[in-house]
């Protein structure tokens, strides 16, 4: 018994070790590739086959950075990503409050839906960077704008999606629930919550991730001092090439972490713990 | 059964269903009319009773009014609207045409060669989080203001989702296919064109109709950014620089049905074609 429990947990540990090089291996995989294209750029620009005023290397915009955030005369880095964080969080946050709602309301009600969704098929498609002009002339320069112009960008998927995953929803479970008597607010936060929340979820993702992209656009057609996309737009009138590619690889990375570790976290912490909790009930 | 068909009570339920079924039909159409028409009608409404400030929200009927005048010879410059509408379309064809190539070649490099999945995955997957917009600056120093960086934007906005597609098209066909073609004797000729290209091409039309939403996106604001005289995004920023308001408004309206007319019409008439032609779905 003691033997075959020490064995298994030994193939287990070996299983683990065999996991975590086969997960080391997929990282360098992943990383050397990256690593090779950043160092022909190097190559590429030192050897002077690019100019290197529109290209700078990849060492120099990397050392431009670390001086935009350590340097005290240069220290604005910071500043930039907090405004830039600010704006897209707030516009994402208003987003929510006013498309969850809706979205529930639209789901359920389906006269409701069927007048309502034609103007949504219209507003859909259309670039929220095309208000921006409207709201340049009506509310001026400024994060009043930029945050109005990021909410268009990310309202639409957060209630589209909430839509979605709220029709999803099978009548009958909604009868059987009624039929056991349960209120309606149960009905809410035991079926029709949870039923719908990878989808929402999804539309949270999306709201965020169109947020953060509409921002840059909108940050340099109307933010006054600060942001990462007006540090790029405004980097362009010096030539400082340095600048605007630290403001690229900042907008990358931090995108690439609201999409994958952000929603990553917040998932597992819901969606899993609820359907692995219904799997185990049967 | 003619017995019960030919009763009175029969044709009388049957009648009204079919009545139902014709009202249905005809709230189908008409709803999408009203629920778009009587906003606007309120819009017009309060502007000319002066309950919304009309200068910044001007009537319905003064903004169609001011795209028929510039859509006109007295339109500054004659025939403006044209000019910017054929701008973006052909910024809009070249850039998306472009990706086509590249994404095609780039998406079949990855799919089936393993240097090419080797290298370009990563790299692409380090790109892709780029909003598209961030490189409009760039472009434009290379570039400066030129037709050559609005299309390059849409290029760059277009390429990663038809990539996308393509590699999963090709994920999709699974190896035996290519064993049967090969073990019935198909030239590499033949097996391309008879089972790679009917097998991707629905995934190429899905990625092509999903990059052309987000290249009519980019492409605005690039416009907006980086277009001298022409273009629908420069025409509505140029419009709030004289604050013609009636203008930006028109201009709003235009980007959203062409926007509209170009991803659900003319793609998902493409994509409906191919996938009744072919019989592939793409789940997405």
């Amino acid at each position: 018994m003691t033997d075959i429990q020490i064995e298994r947990a030994d193939g287990r540990a070996s299983a683990l070790a065999a996991g975590s090089a086969r997960r080391l291996l997929a990282g360098i995989r992943f990383v050397a590739p990256v690593f090779g294209m950043l160092l022909v750029w190097e190559l590429v620009v030192r050897a002077g086959l690019v100019d290197g005023r529109v290209l700078p290397p990849p060492s120099l915009i990397a050392a431009r950075g670390f001086e935009m955030v350590f340097d005290t005369e240069h220290a604005v880095l910071l500043q930039h990503i907090g405004h830039s964080l600010y704006r897209a969080v707030a516009a994402f946050a208003i987003a929510v409050v006013v498309a969850l709602p809706l979205g529930f309301w639209l789901g359920l009600n389906r006269t409701a839906y069927n007048w309502i969704s034609p103007i949504l098929s219209v507003l859909l498609p259309l670039p929220a960077v095309a208000w921006t002009p409207i709201f340049l002339v009506t509310l001026g320069h400024g994060d009043a704008t930029i945050i109005s112009v990021c909410f268009l960008g990310a309202v639409f998927p957060v209630l589209y999606s909430t839509i979605q995953g709220v029709r999803a929803i099978p009548p009958h479970t909604i009868w059987v629930v009624r039929s056991m008597g349960a209120p309606r607010h149960a009905i809410f936060t035991k079926v029709l919550v949870p039923a719908s929340l990878p989808t929402v979820m999804t539309g949270f993702k999306l709201g965020l991730a169109h947020s953060w992209r509409t921002l840059v656009a909108a940050e340099m057609l109307a933010a006054l001092s600060y942001g990462l996309g007006y540090m790029i737009f405004a980097a362009r009138q010096y030539m400082d090439t340095q600048t605007m590619f630290v403001g690229i690889v900042l907008l990358a990375m931090l995108g690439f972490i609201f999409e994958h570790f952000l929603f990553g976290t917040v998932e597992r912490a819901t969606i899993r713990r609820w359907y692995a909790h219904h799997r185990k009930g049967g | 059964m003619t017995d019960i068909a030919s009763s009175p009570a029969c044709t009388a339920s049957r009648r009204a269903f079919l009545t139902r079924r014709n009202r249905e039909k005809w709230m189908a159409w008409l709803r999408p009319v009203i629920s778009i028409s009587v906003p606007l009608l309120i819009w017009e409404l309060a502007s000319r009773l002066g309950w919304i400030n009309s200068f910044l929200f001007p009537p319905p009927s003064q903004i169609l009014t001011a795209l028929w005048v510039q859509a006109g010879p007295q339109g500054r410059p004659p025939y403006a609207i044209f000019y910017h509408v054929f701008a973006s379309m052909m910024r809009i064809v070249i850039g998306v045409g472009l990706a086509l190539v590249v994404g095609t070649v780039v998406g079949m490099l990855i799919a089936l060669t393993a240097w090419g999945r080797a290298i370009f995955r990563p790299i692409i997957s380090a790109i892709m989080p780029v909003p598209t917009l961030a490189w409009t600056p760039v472009l434009l120093l290379v570039f400066g203001i030129d037709n050559r960086t609005t299309i390059t934007v849409v290029l760059i906005a277009t390429s990663f989702e038809i990539i996308y597609n393509v590699v999963a098209g090709l994920d999709m066909l699974s190896k035996r296919v290519f064993w049967v073609a090969r073990s019935m004797g198909a030239s590499h000729t033949q097996t391309f064109f008879k089972v790679i290209v009917p097998g991707v091409l629905p995934y190429l039309i899905t990625g092509l109709r999903i990059g052309i939403g987000f290249a009519w996106r980019a492409l605005i604001a690039a416009e907006m950014l980086a277009a001298s005289s022409y273009g629908l995004g420069f025409m509505i920023f140029d419009a709030a620089e004289y604050f013609n308001i009636d203008i930006i408004f028109g201009g709003i309206m235009l980007i959203a049905i062409l926007g509209l007319l170009l991803e659900n019409v003319v793609l998902g008439r493409l994509e409906a074609a191919t996938i009744k032609r072919w019989g592939v779905q793409v789940e997405r």
